[in-house]
Protein backbone atom coordinates (compact mmCIF):
# COMPACT_ATOMS: atom_id res chain seq x y z
CA UNK A 1 0.00 0.00 0.00
CA UNK A 2 1.18 3.69 -0.72
CA UNK A 3 1.43 6.16 2.15
CA UNK A 4 -1.68 8.06 0.87
CA UNK A 5 -3.44 4.50 0.81
CA UNK A 6 -2.64 3.65 4.23
CA UNK A 7 -3.87 7.49 5.81
CA UNK A 8 -6.76 6.76 3.98
CA UNK A 9 -7.57 3.33 5.38
CA UNK A 10 -6.76 4.84 8.86
CA UNK A 11 -3.35 3.02 9.20
CA UNK A 12 -1.34 5.74 9.94
CA UNK A 13 -1.11 5.47 13.73
CA UNK A 14 0.85 1.75 13.08
CA UNK A 15 3.56 3.36 11.76
CA UNK A 16 5.82 5.15 13.83
CA UNK A 17 7.70 8.62 13.16
CA UNK A 18 10.90 8.33 12.43
CA UNK A 19 13.35 9.55 15.49
CA UNK A 20 15.42 11.63 12.87
CA UNK A 21 12.31 13.22 11.16
CA UNK A 22 13.32 11.80 8.05
CA UNK A 23 11.87 8.95 5.65
CA UNK A 24 13.28 5.68 6.47
CA UNK A 25 14.83 5.05 3.28
CA UNK A 26 16.88 7.60 3.85
CA UNK A 27 18.25 6.69 7.20
CA UNK A 28 18.89 3.22 5.62
CA UNK A 29 20.95 4.66 3.06
CA UNK A 30 22.74 6.92 5.55
CA UNK A 31 23.22 3.66 7.72
CA UNK A 32 24.51 1.77 4.72
CA UNK A 33 27.06 5.11 4.01
CA UNK A 34 28.42 4.48 7.23
CA UNK A 35 29.30 0.85 6.95
CA UNK A 36 30.54 1.51 3.74
CA UNK A 37 32.62 4.35 4.75
CA UNK A 38 34.36 2.13 7.46
CA UNK A 39 34.81 -0.68 4.38
CA UNK A 40 37.30 2.05 2.77
CA UNK A 41 38.45 3.39 5.18
CA UNK A 42 39.71 -0.01 6.50
CA UNK A 43 40.45 -0.96 2.89
CA UNK A 44 42.40 2.79 2.86
CA UNK A 45 44.19 1.59 5.97
CA UNK A 46 45.32 -0.99 5.12
CA UNK A 47 47.09 0.41 2.10
CA UNK A 48 48.82 2.79 4.61
CA UNK A 49 49.77 -0.09 6.53
CA UNK A 50 52.00 -1.66 3.68
CA UNK A 51 53.23 1.33 2.41
CA UNK A 52 54.58 2.89 5.86
CA UNK A 53 56.19 -0.56 6.56
CA UNK A 54 57.97 -1.12 2.76
CA UNK A 55 60.90 1.35 2.66
CA UNK A 56 61.27 0.47 -1.36
CA UNK A 57 57.61 1.39 -2.42
CA UNK A 58 57.27 2.40 -5.79
CA UNK A 59 56.02 6.01 -6.71
CA UNK A 60 55.73 5.54 -10.39
CA UNK A 61 52.96 8.26 -11.66
CA UNK A 62 54.10 10.42 -13.67
CA UNK A 63 51.74 13.98 -13.55
CA UNK A 64 51.23 13.76 -17.34
CA UNK A 65 49.26 10.97 -18.19
CA UNK A 66 48.06 9.70 -14.62
CA UNK A 67 48.26 12.63 -12.13
CA UNK A 68 46.58 14.60 -15.36
CA UNK A 69 43.79 11.80 -15.76
CA UNK A 70 43.47 11.78 -12.06
CA UNK A 71 42.68 15.34 -12.03
CA UNK A 72 40.26 15.06 -14.90
CA UNK A 73 38.45 12.27 -13.09
CA UNK A 74 38.09 14.26 -10.18
CA UNK A 75 36.95 17.27 -11.82
CA UNK A 76 34.25 14.94 -13.74
CA UNK A 77 33.07 12.95 -10.21
CA UNK A 78 32.66 16.39 -8.26
CA UNK A 79 31.03 17.93 -11.46
CA UNK A 80 28.26 14.79 -11.39
CA UNK A 81 27.94 15.60 -7.61
CA UNK A 82 26.89 19.23 -8.43
CA UNK A 83 24.26 17.68 -11.63
CA UNK A 84 22.58 15.66 -8.88
CA UNK A 85 22.16 18.08 -6.81
CA UNK A 86 20.66 20.31 -9.96
CA UNK A 87 18.40 16.80 -10.08
CA UNK A 88 17.48 16.58 -6.81
CA UNK A 89 16.03 20.68 -6.83
CA UNK A 90 14.29 19.92 -9.94
CA UNK A 91 12.75 16.87 -8.31
CA UNK A 92 11.82 19.08 -5.17
CA UNK A 93 10.00 21.29 -7.35
CA UNK A 94 8.05 18.51 -9.44
CA UNK A 95 9.91 19.73 -12.13
CA UNK A 96 10.21 16.22 -14.03
CA UNK A 97 12.20 16.95 -17.29
CA UNK A 98 14.81 19.03 -15.91
CA UNK A 99 15.15 16.35 -13.38
CA UNK A 100 15.67 13.96 -16.05
CA UNK A 101 18.09 16.34 -17.87
CA UNK A 102 20.51 16.29 -14.67
CA UNK A 103 20.20 12.94 -13.59
CA UNK A 104 21.30 12.19 -17.26
CA UNK A 105 24.57 14.41 -16.98
CA UNK A 106 25.08 12.98 -13.74
CA UNK A 107 25.40 9.31 -15.41
CA UNK A 108 27.22 10.39 -18.41
CA UNK A 109 29.48 12.10 -15.61
CA UNK A 110 29.65 9.22 -13.86
CA UNK A 111 30.18 6.88 -16.89
CA UNK A 112 33.21 9.19 -18.05
CA UNK A 113 34.70 8.80 -15.01
CA UNK A 114 34.59 5.05 -15.19
CA UNK A 115 35.90 4.96 -19.09
CA UNK A 116 38.84 7.35 -17.86
CA UNK A 117 39.52 5.07 -15.01
CA UNK A 118 39.55 1.98 -17.42
CA UNK A 119 41.24 3.47 -19.92
CA UNK A 120 44.25 4.23 -17.41
CA UNK A 121 44.06 0.57 -16.23
CA UNK A 122 44.73 -0.83 -19.53
CA UNK A 123 47.70 1.60 -19.96
CA UNK A 124 49.12 0.42 -16.68
CA UNK A 125 48.77 -3.55 -17.56
CA UNK A 126 50.14 -3.00 -21.11
CA UNK A 127 53.04 -1.56 -19.12
CA UNK A 128 53.60 -4.57 -17.14
CA UNK A 129 51.61 -3.72 -13.49
CA UNK A 130 49.32 -6.63 -12.62
CA UNK A 131 47.94 -7.77 -9.14
CA UNK A 132 50.88 -9.40 -7.90
CA UNK A 133 53.53 -6.99 -10.49
CA UNK A 134 55.62 -4.39 -10.33
CA UNK A 135 57.70 -4.16 -13.72
CA UNK A 136 59.74 -2.00 -12.57
CA UNK A 137 60.85 -3.46 -8.88
CA UNK A 138 59.88 -2.80 -5.64
CA UNK A 139 57.06 -4.28 -3.71
CA UNK A 140 54.53 -6.32 -6.06
CA UNK A 141 51.73 -4.96 -2.96
CA UNK A 142 51.85 -1.64 -5.13
CA UNK A 143 49.39 -3.58 -7.63
CA UNK A 144 47.73 -5.53 -5.17
CA UNK A 145 46.75 -2.09 -3.17
CA UNK A 146 46.57 -0.28 -6.58
CA UNK A 147 43.92 -2.14 -7.95
CA UNK A 148 41.55 -3.46 -5.48
CA UNK A 149 41.35 0.12 -3.80
CA UNK A 150 40.55 1.93 -7.50
CA UNK A 151 38.12 -1.28 -8.51
CA UNK A 152 36.28 -0.88 -5.54
CA UNK A 153 35.78 2.13 -5.95
CA UNK A 154 34.98 1.96 -9.52
CA UNK A 155 32.83 -0.70 -8.95
CA UNK A 156 30.75 1.04 -6.35
CA UNK A 157 30.63 4.08 -9.47
CA UNK A 158 29.40 1.90 -11.70
CA UNK A 159 26.58 0.51 -9.25
CA UNK A 160 25.74 3.65 -8.76
CA UNK A 161 25.54 4.71 -12.64
CA UNK A 162 23.14 1.92 -12.63
CA UNK A 163 20.95 2.85 -9.74
CA UNK A 164 20.77 6.45 -10.88
CA UNK A 165 19.41 5.15 -14.16
CA UNK A 166 16.36 2.65 -12.35
CA UNK A 167 15.63 6.17 -10.37
CA UNK A 168 15.44 8.04 -13.32
CA UNK A 169 13.32 5.59 -15.61
CA UNK A 170 10.59 5.51 -12.54
CA UNK A 171 10.90 8.49 -11.55
CA UNK A 172 9.93 9.22 -15.40
CA UNK A 173 7.33 6.72 -15.08
CA UNK A 174 5.90 8.57 -11.86
CA UNK A 175 6.65 5.79 -9.88
CA UNK A 176 8.98 7.18 -7.82
CA UNK A 177 9.40 10.49 -6.15
CA UNK A 178 11.88 13.10 -5.20
CA UNK A 179 12.43 11.34 -2.07
CA UNK A 180 14.11 8.36 -3.91
CA UNK A 181 16.21 10.62 -6.04
CA UNK A 182 17.29 12.18 -3.09
CA UNK A 183 18.59 8.91 -1.27
CA UNK A 184 20.02 7.60 -4.79
CA UNK A 185 21.98 10.89 -4.38
CA UNK A 186 23.20 11.01 -1.13
CA UNK A 187 25.09 7.69 -2.42
CA UNK A 188 26.51 9.15 -5.33
CA UNK A 189 27.72 12.50 -2.79
CA UNK A 190 29.34 9.21 -0.67
CA UNK A 191 31.25 7.71 -3.88
CA UNK A 192 32.77 11.52 -4.65
CA UNK A 193 33.50 11.34 -1.17
CA UNK A 194 35.64 8.53 -1.13
CA UNK A 195 37.42 9.56 -4.47
CA UNK A 196 38.38 12.87 -2.33
CA UNK A 197 40.69 10.08 0.43
CA UNK A 198 41.79 7.54 -2.99
CA UNK A 199 42.63 9.93 -5.06
CA UNK A 200 45.34 12.15 -2.70
CA UNK A 201 46.18 8.49 -1.02
CA UNK A 202 46.54 6.16 -3.75
CA UNK A 203 47.87 9.19 -6.52
CA UNK A 204 49.51 11.97 -5.30
CA UNK A 205 51.32 9.81 -2.73
CA UNK A 206 53.06 7.53 -5.35
CA UNK A 207 53.83 10.73 -7.34
CA UNK A 208 57.43 10.54 -8.97
CA UNK B 1 17.22 27.61 -11.74
CA UNK B 2 19.78 29.57 -10.14
CA UNK B 3 17.29 31.77 -7.84
CA UNK B 4 15.15 28.00 -6.74
CA UNK B 5 16.01 27.84 -2.75
CA UNK B 6 15.73 24.60 -1.02
CA UNK B 7 14.01 25.06 2.83
CA UNK B 8 16.97 25.70 4.26
CA UNK B 9 18.09 28.38 1.84
CA UNK B 10 21.01 26.88 -0.34
CA UNK B 11 20.52 27.44 -3.91
CA UNK B 12 22.29 26.13 -7.04
CA UNK B 13 24.92 29.27 -6.43
CA UNK B 14 25.63 28.20 -3.45
CA UNK B 15 26.61 25.07 -4.56
CA UNK B 16 28.31 25.94 -7.28
CA UNK B 17 30.03 27.81 -4.96
CA UNK B 18 31.25 24.94 -3.20
CA UNK B 19 31.87 22.80 -6.01
CA UNK B 20 34.05 25.80 -6.78
CA UNK B 21 36.23 25.59 -3.44
CA UNK B 22 36.14 21.93 -3.49
CA UNK B 23 38.28 22.04 -6.76
CA UNK B 24 40.60 24.77 -5.58
CA UNK B 25 41.10 22.05 -2.54
CA UNK B 26 42.22 19.53 -4.77
CA UNK B 27 44.68 21.94 -6.98
CA UNK B 28 46.46 22.96 -3.39
CA UNK B 29 46.93 18.71 -3.06
CA UNK B 30 48.12 18.62 -6.29
CA UNK B 31 50.40 21.49 -5.56
CA UNK B 32 51.66 20.43 -2.11
CA UNK B 33 51.94 16.70 -3.50
CA UNK B 34 55.06 18.54 -6.24
CA UNK B 35 56.80 20.88 -3.40
CA UNK B 36 59.39 17.47 -2.34
CA UNK B 37 57.88 17.54 1.38
CA UNK B 38 58.61 14.13 3.13
CA UNK B 39 56.25 11.28 2.93
CA UNK B 40 54.92 11.86 6.12
CA UNK B 41 54.12 15.65 6.16
CA UNK B 42 52.59 15.26 2.97
CA UNK B 43 50.96 12.03 4.08
CA UNK B 44 49.65 14.52 6.75
CA UNK B 45 48.39 17.46 4.55
CA UNK B 46 46.88 15.45 1.99
CA UNK B 47 44.73 13.85 4.94
CA UNK B 48 43.57 16.80 6.33
CA UNK B 49 42.81 18.63 2.75
CA UNK B 50 40.78 15.51 2.55
CA UNK B 51 38.98 15.50 5.73
CA UNK B 52 37.78 18.76 4.77
CA UNK B 53 37.03 18.19 2.04
CA UNK B 54 34.73 15.08 2.82
CA UNK B 55 33.28 17.34 5.84
CA UNK B 56 32.08 20.38 3.45
CA UNK B 57 30.50 17.87 1.00
CA UNK B 58 28.13 15.59 3.90
CA UNK B 59 27.22 19.09 5.31
CA UNK B 60 26.53 20.64 2.35
CA UNK B 61 26.04 18.50 -0.33
CA UNK B 62 24.57 15.70 1.55
CA UNK B 63 22.52 17.88 3.47
CA UNK B 64 23.64 16.30 6.80
CA UNK B 65 23.97 20.20 8.49
CA UNK B 66 20.34 20.84 7.89
CA UNK B 67 18.96 17.32 9.22
CA UNK B 68 18.03 17.04 12.66
CA UNK B 69 21.24 17.21 15.54
CA UNK B 70 20.34 13.82 16.43
CA UNK B 71 20.69 11.95 13.17
CA UNK B 72 24.28 14.03 13.06
CA UNK B 73 25.17 12.48 16.20
CA UNK B 74 23.74 9.33 15.80
CA UNK B 75 25.93 9.30 12.52
CA UNK B 76 29.56 11.09 12.85
CA UNK B 77 30.77 10.09 16.52
CA UNK B 78 30.32 6.56 15.53
CA UNK B 79 32.34 6.50 12.55
CA UNK B 80 34.81 9.20 13.97
CA UNK B 81 34.97 6.26 16.74
CA UNK B 82 36.30 3.81 14.74
CA UNK B 83 38.43 5.84 12.62
CA UNK B 84 40.57 6.69 15.66
CA UNK B 85 40.29 2.94 16.94
CA UNK B 86 41.82 2.04 13.24
CA UNK B 87 44.41 4.38 13.97
CA UNK B 88 46.15 2.49 16.67
CA UNK B 89 48.14 0.44 14.43
CA UNK B 90 50.32 3.22 13.08
CA UNK B 91 53.15 2.69 15.41
CA UNK B 92 52.95 -1.19 14.05
CA UNK B 93 53.59 -0.34 10.93
CA UNK B 94 56.37 1.88 11.54
CA UNK B 95 58.31 -0.31 13.51
CA UNK B 96 57.22 -3.32 10.55
CA UNK B 97 60.44 -1.57 8.86
CA UNK B 98 62.74 -2.49 11.28
CA UNK B 99 61.72 -5.76 11.50
CA UNK B 100 62.46 -6.85 8.18
CA UNK B 101 64.84 -10.12 7.76
CA UNK B 102 68.54 -8.53 6.39
CA UNK B 103 70.11 -10.92 3.83
CA UNK B 104 73.65 -10.54 3.49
Amino acid sequence: MSESEMEMAGHEAVREESPYGIQHKKLGIWLFILSDAVTFASVLFAYGYVRVGSPDWTRPFEFSPTIANGMVMTLALLTSSLTMLGALEAAKHDNKSRCLAWLGATMLLGTLFAALHIREWLKMMEDGWRLFQNPVGGPALFGATFFSITGLHLTHVVAGVVALAAVAGKFHRSRMNAGHVETVGLYWHFVDIVWMFVFPLVYLMNAK
Amino acid sequence: MGALKTKDGMSMGSFVAIWAGLLCIVGIEVFLTYRHFSSQKLLLFLLIFACIEASIAVMFFMHLKYERPSLFWSLVPALLFVLFMMDHFWPDALRLEHLRVVHW
